[in-house]
């Protein structure tokens, strides 16, 4: 057991840095390159493997899948009946899916939506109340004809104008939460409880509706829980992310390599990338920038501002053929300033 | 905007005297900027109304593993 936690200690000026680069770095050698798709399992795949690990090293502002974990609250996730309430209250539907063919009447001004019956009854809307939001959003006329199409009457006759309203009519949200993305309900098999997976990562939308359980809601977008939570869960949701990512390749990498790359990428109180646009393009030392990358660019503006090199990190000592600021070269001799006069020069 | 509700993911954040944060600094030998930043416009820091210089003590769990770390509250850039 001591022995166990010596051997799993780090000793001073050990390069952990380096280690947890590396210790992601190879596996990320093994791993599947694009996942396949399999269509039809489960309605919202993410992505998955090496693209999502370099999304999330690289910190991009939004992932290419976003999925939102919604629990529920006490009677919300054990009645169906209730689950399905927030269920409809958060899928986003966007007013483009239920519309099967728009029509427009340049010369009178009016717009002509023809409504998917089968459609709206799916997801429980009635033309009426269509026609009422479009009627509060445009601030036009409309009116439902016998067929139960919308008879949408703007003000403006020019034909420019009626085409971008009905471009933009065809993209509002119509029922659930803007951002939120489709969502499913989904039920636990062993504790039978029910939640919600969304494709989107609007959380604070979400978090507004009723059932929703506040402090249990998560999202893969690493950026989407640092806006609501703040910079620590942000770090948290990185580290979850890798881990339940190489896990799924089933690839074994210590958390506390992941943790390090976490803290790393956070260490500024905003997500910085590890690329040449984030971490590695604000090192301080003029030298380690060049060794990277845009040699040129780097040498000429340090050289046109001036700047000084402390010769501190590893990189700029290798560059020079000094001893690197690591292990036994990051212990240094000295000598109290009084023994310091002690000592007689040999003559 | 919606109320800032603690989630599970985040630990738990407390405001520290200045009297503590420099006893903190003194024992880790590190000036304040050294530390790692929170923004003072960081939801956390809001709750806590943390001002710019301000230091914030986060008791983090990673995996069963507790321990603390600081954070200084910077102006967001």
């Amino acid at each position: 057991m001591a022995q166990n936690k010596d051997k799993n200690t780090i000793e001073y000026g050990e390069p952990v840095g380096m280690l947890a680069a590396q210790s992601l770095g190879e596996p990320g050698t093994q791993m599947i390159l694009r996942a396949f798709h399999f269509a039809g399992i489960e309605s919202t795949i993410a992505t998955s493997g090496l693209p999502r690990i370099v999304e999330l090293v690289d910190a991009r502002k939004k992932p290419e899948t976003p999925i939102t974990f919604i629990y529920l609250t006490g009677e919300y996730k054990r009645s169906v009946g209730k689950a399905e309430q927030t269920l409809k209250k958060v899928s986003e539907v966007r007013m483009g899916i239920v519309v099967r063919r728009i029509l427009e009447n340049f010369s009178k001004g009016i717009i002509k939506l023809v409504l998917d019956a089968q459609v709206l009854k799916a997801n429980e809307l009635t033309p009426g109340q269509l026609a009422q939001k479009v009627a509060k959003k445009l601030d036009a006329r409309t009116k439902v004809d016998k067929d139960g199409n919308i008879l949408v009457k703007l003000k403006t006759k020019k034909l420019t104008e009626v085409r971008s309203t009905s471009v933009k009519l065809m993209k509002d949200v119509v029922q659930g939460v803007e951002g939120a993305g489709k969502a499913v309900l989904q039920k636990d098999p062993k504790t039978g409880e029910f939640y919600i997976i969304a494709a989107g990562s609007n959380i604070g939308g979400i978090m507004d509706i009723e059932g929703v359980d506040k402090s249990k809601i998560y999202t893969n977008d690493v950026f989407a829980m640092c806006r609501q939570f703040g910079i620590e869960a942000a770090r948290n949701t990185l580290v979850r992310e890798l881990d339940t990512t190489l896990r799924e390749q089933k690839i074994n990498v210590d958390k506390r390599h992941l943790m390090l790359i976490a803290d790393a990428m956070t260490y500024s109180g905003t997500i910085k990338g590890v690329g040449r646009h984030g971490l590695s393009g604000q090192k301080q030392s003029v030298f380690a920038k060049a060794a990277y990358e845009e040699t040129v660019k780097h040498l000429v503006n340090a050289a046109a501002f001036s700047e000084v090199d402390y010769m501190r990190g590893v990189t700029e000592n290798i560059l020079v053929g000094k001893q690197i600021p690591l292990g036994t070269g990051s212990v240094h001799l000295a000598i109290k300033k009084e023994d310091m006069q002690k000592v007689k020069p040999k003559k | 905007m919606t109320d800032k509700i603690d989630n599970e993911i985040v630990p738990l954040h407390a405001l520290i005297e200045g009297k503590e944060s420099r006893a903190v600094l003194a024992d880790m030998q590190l000036k304040p900027e050294n530390l790692p930043k929170i923004f003072s416009t960081d939801p956390q820091a809001v709750k806590l109304g943390a001002k710019p210089g301000d230091v914030i003590k986060i008791k983090r769990r990673d995996y069963g593993n507790a321990y603390e770390i600081y954070r200084l509250v910077v102006e967001e850039q």
